[in-house]
């Protein structure tokens, strides 16, 4: 795992540029464990204070220093995206394997539950939630919500891999053998699957991350906890843009694309680094 | 040294699909009798298609849907009373699969999951037909590797470090870790060059004396069947037509397939052509009734086209289902 990490980084690029601007965002979400003031009280310092020497990316409004603020909604932001990633990741390895592995009714079943998901439309859905639960709606909550919602596509890309393994040959001799269906899959199968399990998850961090923003950019989610996207609310409510509080806004934007990009990166380079054939074109010595 | 350990009887595999109504039955083996001795190899022959693989699933017990079991017995002396694996309880199953019984899968060069050390593989399909510590079961893999000329470094390698030979080697111990008193092994051989096969054939003869196992051994592979087997039954279109010890089999070949068979294989120093025989394999969705080889057999007589003829014995351990052989219908 180590080699691994280490190879990707020495030879390839895109994984490296990954890996740095995932490191920054992670080293940012560190930093809010010693963070000077509590994210949750404001005008603790001197309002909308442009960026210099002591408060360096500037202040809110709301009287609460920009970098320290932003630290913690990147911390935020990120478990959000890494529960998500857990949970959908459980739910489509448990469908996809299954279904795959049983076939018969029982991926008629599943594959109509998942189809089912794959075409309801997320946003409104997510509004919708948001209107009925009001106050109750929580970060955890909508993270469960979208968990829940966002595991089809990727069971059913398991479930084909997990189709194609169940007619090789290792797979016959392990039923042959005795091996229960559960130690086939865990055994036999999942090894094949993780690395596909692992891309996915960036993808799907991404995908939650980016939404939960648009939500709470739009209030349609719990404000009050510190996220990149509540912090873009706030500078919005405050006229911030108009006000000239340019720093409001722009320091949790660029921080947010970072993490984008950073993710994207890493899940291109896994990728490739999972496909034998781009694996092969980007040996050296190979034509390019 | 005569008990049988496998008794086929009439075991009859056909392959059922209906789609939209329509229903479609493969014949793929169709009432073929034969036994298989206690300490002895036996081999199976016959062109593809011709029901080699589908036969022997049906005496594992492999028997899935479309696949389905519609007569017959397949029955094994440890397991007395039990008609065909297929249709016995899942509990006699288990406790005779890989332990009594072993099976090399065809194409048996992907039996080995290419993400999975060989230690891990051991312990996947035989660890649980095994009883002692793990100290013991490694002792017991090690031991049994040598008999291959394995040493332990393969233990700790991935299915593509090895070569193919050692692959197949690895494939062979794993079958055989339980001294299992059948072993089934098809086309086990068929990916690897002549050199590296006649080593890995004389390593299952070996293994087979250690062990008093029974083998039965398909390939369509004659030579093979030649170098290795004790007595050869020869399939055509999902029936056995010819039953005898191969050496015997070999020289004086009684069925027309048979004959045929052994007349194309090519002879060092001959420059004369072989002879193809017109036609093709049968297609067993829609046998040709009586005699399956009939439309393609150079002395068919009218009696071959309406009756099938039965597997009867002609001469010394010597079986034939030609209505031209011995005393005619």
């Amino acid at each position: 795992m180590w080699r691994i990490f280490k190879d990707l980084l020495k030879h390839n690029g895109e994984f490296r540029a990954g890996a740095l601007l995932i490191s920054i965002v992670v080293a940012m979400a560190a930093l809010s464990f010693i963070s000077p003031y509590a994210p949750d009280v404001s005008y603790v310092v001197a309002p909308d204070v442009p960026p210099n020497a002591s408060n360096w990316l500037g202040t809110t409004s709301r009287g609460q220093d920009v970098f320290w603020q932003l630290t913690f909604a990147i911390r935020n932001t990120l478990l959000f995206g890494l529960l998500v990633a857990l949970l959908s990741r459980l739910v489509a390895l448990m469908v996809g394997l299954l279904a795959g592995y049983c076939g018969g009714w029982v991926d008629r079943v599943l594959m109509s539950v998942n189809d089912t998901f794959n075409v309801i439309p997320l946003f409104p859905l997510l509004i919708l939630f948001y209107f009925v639960l009001r106050d109750r709606m929580s970060t955890p909550l909508l993270a469960v919500l979208m968990a829940s919602l966002g595991w089809a596509y990727d069971a059913r890309l398991i479930r084909s891999i997990a189709m194609s393994l169940k007619s090789r040959e290792f797979t016959a001799t392990g039923i042959f053998s005795g091996m229960t269906a559960r130690e086939i899959l865990l055994e036999q199968h999942l090894p094949y699957i993780m690395p596909i399990v692992f891309s996915t998850a960036l993808n799907n961090m991404n995908w939650s991350i980016g939404l939960q923003v648009t939500l709470a950019v739009l209030g349609f989610m719990d404000i009050e906890t510190p996220t990149i996207g509540s912090m873009i609310y706030w500078a919005n409510q405050h006229t911030a843009i108009v006000a000239g509080i340019w720093w409001w806004i722009a320091f949790p934007v660029a921080l947010v694309v970072m993490t984008f990009v950073g993710l994207f990166l890493l899940a291109v380079s896994m990728n490739e680094y999972i496909d034998p054939r781009s694996r092969l074109a980007g040996m050296e010595g190979a034509s390019q | 040294m005569n008990t049988a350990v496998l008794q086929v009887e009439d075991l009859r595999a056909y392959f059922r699909t209906r789609y939209f109504g329509v229903k479609r039955e493969v014949r793929a083996v169709d009432g073929v009798t034969f036994e298989v001795r206690a300490d002895e190899i036996y081999g199976l022959a016959g062109e593809s298609s011709s029901g080699k693989t589908t036969l022997v699933k049906a005496i594992a017990g492999l028997v899935k849907p479309p696949l389905q079991l519609v007569d017959g017995a397949a029955r094994f002396s440890f397991l007395p009373g039990v008609r065909t694996l297929a249709t016995a309880s899942p509990d006699v199953v288990r406790a005779v699969r890989w332990s009594r019984l072993s099976y090399i899968m065809q194409g048996s060069m992907s039996v080995l999951n290419p993400l999975r050390r060989i230690r891990s593989t051991f312990d996947d399909f035989a660890r649980d037909h095994i009883a002692g510590s793990a100290a013991e079961f490694e002792r017991a893999v090690l031991s049994h590797l040598g008999k291959v000329r394995l040493d332990s470094s393969v233990l700790d390698a991935y299915p593509h470090e090895l070569s193919g030979g050692m692959r197949q080697r690895v494939t062979i111990a794993l079958a055989t870790i339980c001294n299992p008193q059948f072993v089934i092994a098809d086309e086990p051989t068929t990916a690897l060059d002549v050199i590296v096969q006649r080593e890995v054939l004389g390593m299952i003869r070996q293994l087979q004396q250690e062990i008093g196992s029974s083998v039965l051994f398909v390939t369509h592979d004659l030579g093979v069947h030649a170098a290795l087997t004790d007595r050869l039954g020869i399939m055509y279109g999902g029936r056995l037509v010819e039953e005898a010890p191969t050496a015997q089999l070999l020289r004086e070949p009684r069925h027309p397939y048979t004959r045929h068979l052994i007349a194309s294989l090519p002879r060092i120093g001959t420059q004369e052509r072989r002879d193809g025989l017109p036609g093709g394999p049968p297609n067993l969705a829609d046998p040709a009734t009586g005699c399956r080889f009939h439309p393609r057999c150079p002395i068919a007589m009218d009696v071959c086209r309406t009756v099938a003829p039965d597997l009867r014995p002609s001469g010394d351990d010597h079986r034939v289902a030609c209505h031209a052989e011995g005393a005619g219908p």
